[in-house]
Formats: C-alpha cells, sequence, structure tokens
C-alpha cells in the first residue's frame, strides 16, 4: 500500500490546559471514504481544523501529504477542500453563486495571479458536478439551505482537491435534502477518485457507504470497517446511556440536541 | 455655479473630493462586508491624535497621523486574532484613550492653532496643491493593493476561516487590510476631518449594499456613490456657503435612505412575507 494521505502519529491537541483530542493514531488512505462519529463535544471539529493544517499537534506528529502540520503551506492547503460546519448565511449577503465558487480558485491561483477563463471553466464545471448550474448568477442567500450546501461542495471542488473535508454536511438539512447532500458527496468519492472525511453525528446516514468509521470521544475509540465499528460494546463506551439499539440495526443516539 | 468651476480652489477640491470618495468607497465595500465599521472610526480619532501630537511636537502631522492610526489598527487586529477582548471592547478604549490623548495635546499647545481643527472637522476647500499631490500619490497606493490583492481582500470579507483553509494567506491579507483602512483615513482627514471620515467609508458602501447582490457590481454601485457624493457635497457647499464635510455626508445620508426605501433585498423580503 502507498504512503498514507493523512497520518496522525499518537498527536495531541488543543490549547494549554485543554485537550479536545489525546493520542490520536490514524492513517488514511488516498482514494479511501472515512466517516468520523462521536458525541458533541469529542474534538470532531478539531480533527477537521487539524487536517487543515490550522492547528498544530501539542504532541505527537501529524502529516499531510507528506508534510508536517505545522509546515503545512498554503498550496498544500489548497488540496484539501473543505466544507465547514454551515453556519448562518447572511441572507443578503451581496455575493452569487458563481462568485462563491470561484472563491474555491483564490488558494489554488496564488497571490497576484488572476482567475482566467480556465478558472471559470473549473467553477462552472463544479457547479454542474452538484447539478447548479442553473443558478450561476443567482444570490448565495436566495439558495434553500441544501442548495447552499451545494453550493459550497462546488467550492470545495473548484480547488481541484485531492481531499473533500466535510464538517457536519447534513446538519440544519430536511431529511430528504440530506439523503441528496449524502448521496452526492459519495457520487464524487466515486467519479472524482477524492479522498473523504466526512464528519457527522448521523451514523445511519453514512453506514453504508463509507469505507471505514473512526470513533471518536477525545480519544479514539475504534477505527475500521462499519460492522465492526458500529458494536452495541463499542459504542455504549463512547455514547452511554444515550444509546438505542434498535431491532433493525439502525442505531439511535437518544437526546442528542439536548447536549447543545 | 458654473463660474464657480474655474476658480483653481475649486478644480482642486472637486478633485480631491473625487479622489477621497472613490478611495473611500472602495475601501468601504470591504469595511462593511468584513464588519469592521467601527474599527474605522476609532482609527479616525487615533489619527486625529496623532495630527495633534505632530503639531504639539513640531513634527508633520500626516506623517504622526500615519503612525497613531497603523498602531491603532495593528493592536486592534492583534487582539482580535489572539481572542482576547471582544473587538468592539479594545476598539471602545483605543477610541477613547486616542481622543483623551487629542484633546490632551490639544491642551498642551500654548497657542490657539486653526488648523487642527481644520483636520477634525475638515475642509476640502482648503486643500492645496502639495496635499493634493500627497493626496493623488497615497490613493494610488491603497488602490494599486486593493487591486492587486482584491481576490484575496473578498475572499476575507465573505469568510475568513474559509479563505485560511483554502490556502490563501487570509492573516497576512486581514493585516493589509487594516493598514489599508488606516492609510484611507489619514488621506481623507484634511477633507472631511476626522469625525465626519467614517461616514464616507460606511455610507456609500452600504448604500450600494442595498442595491445588488453580486460582489463586483456592490464595488462599482460604492465608487460611484462615493464620487457622486463628494463632488456633489463639494459644490453644494460652496454654492450655499456651508462647510464642506457635513455637506458631503448629509448627501450621503439622504442617498443611504432612498436606497433603504427602494431597495430590491428589502422588496423581495415584503413580498416572501405576505
Amino acid at each position: 500500500m502507498s504512503s498514507p494521505i493523512i497520518h496522525f502519529d499518537h498527536a495531541t491537541f488543543g490549547f494549554p490546559g485543554v485537550v479536545a483530542l489525546e493520542d490520536i493514531s490514524l492513517e488514511i488512505q488516498s482514494g479511501e471514504f472515512v466517516g468520523v462519529i462521536g458525541p458533541n463535544g469529542s474534538g470532531k471539529t478539531t480533527l477537521c481544523r487539524a487536517v487543515l493544517g490550522l492547528m498544530a499537534p501539542m504532541k505527537g506528529h501529524l502529516k499531510i501529504f507528506d508534510c508536517a502540520c505545522d509546515e503545512l503551506r498554503c498550496h498544500h492547503r489548497a488540496r484539501i477542500g473543505y466544507l465547514p460546519q454551515k453556519g448562518v448565511v447572511d441572507r443578503n449577503f451581496p455575493v452569487t453563486v458563481l462568485e462563491t465558487v470561484m472563491m474555491g480558485r483564490y488558494g489554488t491561483l496564488g497571490l497576484f495571479a488572476r482567475p482566467s477563463g480556465k478558472d471559470h471553466k473549473i467553477a462552472l464545471d463544479a457547479l454542474a458536478h452538484v447539478g447548479m448550474e442553473g443558478h450561476r448568477d443567482d444570490a448565495l442567500g436566495h439558495l434553500s439551505g441544501g442548495q447552499q450546501q451545494r453550493v459550497f461542495i462546488a467550492r470545495a471542488l473548484a480547488q481541484q482537491p485531492d481531499v473533500l473535508l466535510l464538517d457536519e454536511p447534513t446538519t440544519g438539512l430536511d431529511i430528504t435534502t440530506q439523503h441528496n447532500v449524502i448521496e452526492l458527496v459519495q457520487h464524487l468519492h466515486e467519479e472524482l477518485g477524492l479522498t473523504v472525511l466526512l464528519i457527522t453525528h448521523d451514523i445511519n446516514m453514512i453506514r453504508s457507504r463509507v469505507d471505514r468509521l473512526v470513533l471518536l470521544k477525545t480519544r479514539l475509540y475504534a477505527a475500521g470497517p462499519p460492522a465492526d465499528v458500529l458494536k452495541p460494546e463499542i459504542l455504549s463506551q463512547v455514547y452511554g446511556k444515550d444509546l438505542v439499539i434498535t431491532e433493525k440495526d439502525l442505531v439511535i443516539v437518544e437526546d442528542y440536541h439536548h447536549h447543545h | 455655479m458654473l463660474d464657480l468651476l474655474t476658480y483653481d480652489f475649486m478644480q482642486r477640491s472637486l478633485l480631491a473630493a473625487a479622489m477621497v470618495g472613490g478611495l473611500c468607497s472602495v475601501i468601504g465595500v470591504f469595511v462593511v462586508l468584513r464588519g469592521l465599521a467601527f474599527m474605522g472610526a476609532g482609527t479616525a480619532h487615533a489619527a486625529f491624535a496623532g495630527v495633534a501630537l505632530g503639531y504639539l511636537i513640531g513634527w508633520p502631522p500626516l506623517l504622526m497621523a500615519i503612525l497613531f492610526g497603523l498602531a491603532t489598527v495593528w493592536i486592534t487586529g492583534w487582539v482580535e486574532e489572539k481572542g482576547r477582548m471582544k473587538l468592539d471592547v479594545s476598539i471602545g478604549i483605543l477610541y477613547t484613550a486616542t481622543m483623551a490623548l487629542a484633546i490632551l495635546f490639544i491642551g498642551l499647545m500654548k497657542t490657539y492653532n486653526a488648523e487642527i481643527y481644520g483636520y477634525l472637522f475638515g475642509n476640502v476647500l482648503a486643500v492645496t496643491s502639495e496635499e493634493l499631490g500627497i493626496i493623488a500619490g497615497l490613493s494610488i497606493v491603497v488602490i494599486g493593493a486593493i487591486v492587486l490583492f482584491s481576490k484575496e481582500l473578498y475572499f476575507i470579507a465573505f469568510d475568513q476561516e474559509m479563505a485560511e483553509a483554502s490556502g490563501v494567506p487570509a492573516r497576512r491579507i486581514f493585516f493589509l487590510l487594516l493598514t489599508l483602512i488606516a492609510l484611507t483615513v489619514v488621506i481623507s482627514l484634511k477633507t472631511v476631518g476626522a469625525i465626519l471620515v467614517f461616514a464616507m467609508i460606511l455610507i456609500p458602501a452600504s448604500t450600494a449594499y442595498q442595491l445588488t447582490h453580486s460582489l463586483s457590481t456592490l464595488t462599482w454601485y460604492s465608487v460611484l456613490i462615493g464620487i457622486t457624493c463628494s463632488v456633489g457635497g463639494v459644490l453644494i457647499s460652496s454654492y450655499w456657503d456651508i462647510p464642506s464635510g457635513p455637506a458631503i455626508v448629509l448627501l450621503a445620508t439622504v442617498l443611504f435612505f432612498v436606497a433603504v426605501i427602494f431597495s430590491p433585498k428589502r422588496q423581495r423580503q415584503s413580498l416572501a412575507a405576505t
């Protein structure tokens, strides 16, 4: 097997006095579809920031594309297409769909370079990949939540990344839209051969689609094929009494939203 | 009114007003989108303290204004980045502290100095050829930097963390933006004054914001509105013999409210609500 694209080696992350992730060892290979699950406050978003090179380990090592995390330069970051947790998009923020997607080209282009016709075409292709090409001149704020997520995924694709990193892409969407967004991600993984790191609390939505699941709660509790990770004895260590496993093997984490 | 245009001082003032109006309205787009309005207001008062110190110790007032302005934006930017203090608190403290310094410096002067009040309230009709040259030079520097880094500036205005994550050197661009804000404030001090300069940065961009959903269109509208208000304000002030700073700012304010009333965004919202 080739060398991993992302390699955590006994890495600990946090701020002085606060440990968000402790002693993580994990390798992610090129072309893998990995789901990251865990309760709120388990360090999922910290993992995201670490992979983006925005946070260096306090202990241990993290290598991304053979580059130590704290040396991760801008052109390396551009190789990771990132969909941040859905913030509230200002309804009136004056930006069109195409302008939003073009921003995905800016990091890759580097300083001083002007976007060319080629960048324009890449952005339009990215919009076509997410089925939003008909909305290019619409105001971002006028789209539905699901459409906005598609546009942000297109922005990540416009970077022509090697890795797609998605932080809770389905939060705040209705159930049909959640399925559509996850299906789109799976489709992009298969069609473009992207390495996908998908962070979610919705275990059932992704269990049949990912190659591996990573279960976090500050420490790494399990990593492997979904069938090996989603065992009552493992899950209950992390979710405790909030966990209910139904007859059809659906995992239900009770009272999830009460922990906000 | 037309014969006014034949005077040298009038031509100089109109040119200065057009440059300052255009410059303020371009930087204003990023200030409004990045939510830095209060920081600009604080910078203007810090720059005024610099002017007062300059007169007190006999150094070039504009140079001192640049130093004070830059120190203020860099300190507040650094504080924001570290997340040690809420931005409005740190600016609020620097804002009032620098204003206190300005009053102190003026109080320490042995004689009454009318020129200082020109920087406080602005008087575009008194702009000299030399000052016009300084305005032109600094405007070229600021506009040049904005054009050169426009895509990065737009990206950090939209979402700084996202920009950093996708490979834009977002921190450096943020400090560049702060530097450009400070320079713009200093350039505009003599024409609109420390108290009103921020209106010139804020109002044209906010007016344009009411009218469009596109970043590039927003910028052009803002510049158009900024130059129109500045030039229009100068003409009004000389024709009716009223102070130029208030004429420019009040004209811009009227335009802002007209834009709010006729904003397509607002009409869309009220349609959606019915």
